[in-house]
């Protein structure tokens, strides 16, 4: 994944996204919470977009216990 | 109307309960976890504040897994029916109908469940839960403070035995939340049922299940749960999990301020001043010869703020009426928790419980007393 570009990672629950936000936040990586878009595997969600390194959000999120369903 | 009988529901609320509900229905009024426009998502950071409070005031590290339910009824059900899929419970003799009841139903023709009486020490009351453990037990489930009368139960040596055995441990805290500080971490419990509108300060209809990370709930109910809607079952992640359907948004607004007014202050400080002017009630009651008391003068450590009593030559619920009559408000009867009384042998009328609060001030004990001695 790319280190400054911004990414998207689709989560199942507005929940688990405040909460991925809040801890990608703690950890000095921002992140915002929107509404994923509907696919066909999953339906609906929410995602976060993260501002900074991806890798390591991904890796704070995994490590959390936040499923990450998809990301772009 | 003097109000002694906030072991029911408190009254009245935390003081910004109020003006944030009303809030609530201004300004929070998406619904949440259900769109991605600004409102849903605004609505949606309000309900995750009140998850975030929660879990901080029961020593719970992840708010996703603070659980919004109707009430502590609702909550033991998804805990209790989940845990009987794997095998036996354990409850004490103590309980409330909200953790007898669904056992019962749960277990039709074949129970699931053994009953440990709650001893005199809390060594006798661990011993007699020891005992009933066999190879398939699951969980010890009791609640932390009788709603009859106030007795506390050794919820800490409770959890160690529980995690002794590797069994999950279910506490209801209906009559402690909010009164007694609880650590769900430090005490090893896995599922904390609460009210929001007990001891919390918060409004009727809200209720918490809070779920520490050894075990997860099955859903009792399904429906729509705001994501992954192509999938016929429910996310495996909490809270969407148990969460089906839309929350009581106002009523989690109401609660999530009854949880930061809570959280001020020194919890164990307003216990102490609670337990005293309980006592000083209990100690009055006392020299009334007509007065029956079933417990030990209640202290802070063990017990609630809250006593049973009854008067000679009248059924509580008779004492409960002229109490009414004179502008005090009191439950009278079984309490919903037959097993109680069974346990202090006030089967089958029951007793009068009186159940102060914060709120509750000397000159209402007082007056309380003069009407008691009046009447008896």
């Amino acid at each position: 994944m790319n280190k400054k570009e911004n990414v998207t990672f689709a989560v199942g629950s507005v929940t688990n996204a405040m909460r991925g936000r809040d801890l990608l936040s703690q950890n000095g990586i921002t992140a915002h919470v929107g509404r994923a878009q509907p696919n066909d595997v999953n339906g609906c969600g929410y995602t976060l977009t993260v501002s900074g390194d991806a890798d390591r959000a991904w890796r704070l999120l995994q490590t959390a216990g936040i499923r990450i369903r998809s990301s772009q | 109307m003097i109000y002694f009988d906030n072991a029911a529901t408190a009254y009245p609320k935390a003081p910004p309960v109020a003006a944030a509900m009303t809030a609530a229905l201004r300004e929070y009024g998406g619904n949440a976890g259900r769109g991605g426009h600004r409102l849903s998502l605004v609505t949606a950071e309000a309900v995750y504040r009140c998850r975030e409070r929660a879990a901080a005031m029961f020593g719970l590290s992840n708010p996703a897994r603070v659980v919004f339910t109707a009430n502590c009824t609702a909550s033991l059900n998804i805990a209790l029916k989940s845990l009987v899929r794997h095998g036996r419970v354990i409850i004490s003799d103590m309980e409330h109908n909200s953790m007898w009841r669904p056992l019962v139903a749960a277990g039709g023709r074949n129970p699931c469940f053994s009953v440990a009486r709650v001893g005199e020490t809390s060594e006798e009351t661990v011993a007699n839960f020891r005992r009933l453990i066999t190879r398939d037990t699951v969980a010890i489930a009791c609640l932390s403070a009788s709603n009859v009368f106030g007795n506390l139960l050794p919820i800490e040596a409770l959890g160690r035995l529980a995690r002794e055995y590797d069994l999950v441990f279910l506490v209801d805290a209906s009559q402690t939340a909010g009164i007694i500080p609880l650590h769900m971490e430090r005490m090893h419990i896995d599922l904390l049922c609460m009210p929001g509108h007990k001891g919390l300060g918060g409004p009727t209809g809200t209720g918490l299940l809070l779920c520490g990370e050894r075990y997860t709930p099955y859903p009792l109910i399904q429906g729509g749960s705001g994501g992954e809607s192509r999938s016929p079952y429910p996310p495996e992640d909490l809270p969407e999990r148990l969460e089906c359907g839309t929350l009581n948004t106002v009523g989690i607004c109401g609660l999530s301020a009854a949880l930061d007014f809570a959280a001020k202050g020194d919890m164990n400080a307003r216990y102490r001043e609670e337990m005293q002017m309980t006592a000083k009630l209990y100690d009055a009651l006392g020299r009334l010869p007509t007065c029956r008391l079933y417990t030990p003068r209640p202290a802070a450590g063990e017990a609630a703020p809250l006593f049973s009593f009854n008067l000679a030559g009248k059924e509580a619920e008779e004492t409960a009426a002229l109490l009414d009559r004179e502008g005090v408000a009191v439950r009278a009867g079984l309490h919903c928790a037959p097993l109680a009384h069974r346990h202090f042998g006030t089967l089958p009328s029951g007793t009068v419980r009186l159940a102060p609060s914060r709120y509750t001030t000397a000159e209402e004990w007082q007056k309380v007393l003069q009407i008691i001695y009046k009447i008896s």
